[in-house]
């Protein structure tokens, strides 16, 4: 059956895909950022996942306002790197699996989450940047196969942390009841505390991200209770990104611990990282 | 108008006729006046969502940080004396 071995919560900040493709990693400014991810990459390569469900936001690459869904599941076998106004990165074709993703699919929308099925499209920094910094491709592609699960929190109304929250709980279910023995790692990405529009451009608050990320661990039923306004508030308009953590908190088990911790926020956005083992 | 701007060859058409291009698309004279004056501050406060405004950004050779100073009121040198540790652009 499907396993859910591990969750991840962790910013997407788009300034690290040049830094990738430019092999920059070690240059000072950047340097702490990777460096926390040594170890998780280590311990992931030790988990051995088949499957990496990423849940994201598309910046208005894949999806505009014409037609813009609230909860949309990739179910391909592949998936294209998308250009999102700056080129396409140098980057493999994303590798799906598309009959996991229409189980997932079947299961969610039996537990009353309709979702946007997507049998083609192209996945952009929300989604690859999360995947650069946990699953480094190679020249052959990258090492796991992924399901982008992506989350409207741009266009509003946005989707509740509750029900993101929920989605996560609906998801864990949906995993579990596949036939096929497949370890699975949930992505939980977006935030930390960041506003990127208006006079109060590059607002940042790490009181918040430390609690929040105190919170994810301890009390994650009390994070659902949060209202985008009171993120938006608290830790500025793009913030509200991090409902899409509560989606991976939500597919993890009670027993779940926490292994990594970090937190750099170096320019615009609190950088935090936290993982857990299931 | 955004939305066609993730293609390298919209990118190209837009550089090379700002206007022909802007006529493409159903934007009122205002709009495009916020544009022309590349008034990223105007465009917010006009409604246009930050990650729409980023194609413009990248056609216009605008980063974020040079239309996140603009919108504060400041020159980006300014903007980047603000920051913990501004070489992480």
């Amino acid at each position: 059956m499907g396993k859910i071995v591990a969750g991840i919560g962790l910013s997407h900040v788009p300034s690290v895909g040049p830094v990738v493709d430019r092999k920059r990693e070690q240059d000072p400014a950047w340097k702490p950022l990777f460096d926390a991810y040594v170890p998780v990459r280590e311990w992931l390569a030790k988990l051995e996942p088949d499957v990496a469900i990423v849940v994201y936001n598309d910046h208005v690459a894949q999806f505009t306002f014409d037609q813009y869904p609230t909860f949309a599941l990739g179910a391909a076998d592949r998936y294209a790197i998308a250009d999102e106004g700056f080129g396409t990165r140098p980057l493999p074709e994303v590798a799906g699996h598309a009959d996991f993703s229409i189980h997932l699919c079947e299961e969610l929308v039996n537990q009353e989450f309709d979702l946007t099925v997507c049998q083609e499209m192209g996945v952009e920094h929300g989604f690859l940047v999360p995947m650069n910094l946990c699953f480094p491709h190679g020249a052959s592609g990258w090492p796991v196969k992924s399901v982008p699960l992506q989350v409207n929190v741009v266009q509003h109304p946005l989707p509740t942390a509750r029900r993101c929250y929920r989605l996560g709980q609906a998801l864990r279910q949906a995993v579990e009841s596949y036939p096929e023995n497949l370890k699975v790692v949930v992505l939980g990405t977006g935030g930390m505390s960041h506003q990127l529009q208006g006079k109060r451009f590059g607002f940042m608050n790490e009181k918040f991200d430390q609690w929040f990320l105190d919170e994810l661990e301890k009390d994650p039923e009390n994070l659902a209770s949060l209202s985008h306004h009171k993120i938006m508030e608290e830790a500025g308009a793009e913030a509200v990104e991090l409902i899409m953590w509560l989606t991976m908190r939500g597919a993890l088990s009670p027993k779940a611990k926490r292994v990594h911790r970090h937190y750099y926020a170096p320019m615009t956005t609190g950088m935090g990282l936290i993982t857990f083992e299931d | 108008m955004c939305a066609a701007l993730c293609s390298p060859a919209e990118r190209d058409a837009f550089k090379r006729d700002e206007e022909a291009f802007m006529s493409r698309f159903s934007l009122t004279e205002e709009e495009k006046n916020l544009i022309r004056r590349r008034d990223f501050k105007g465009l917010i406060e006009a409604g246009m969502n930050i990650y729409a405004m980023l194609k413009i950004g990248s056609a216009t050779g605008n980063s974020l940080y040079r239309m996140g100073a603009q919108m504060r009121g400041e020159t980006y040198e300014e903007f980047l004396k603000t920051r913990k540790i501004s070489g992480a652009v």
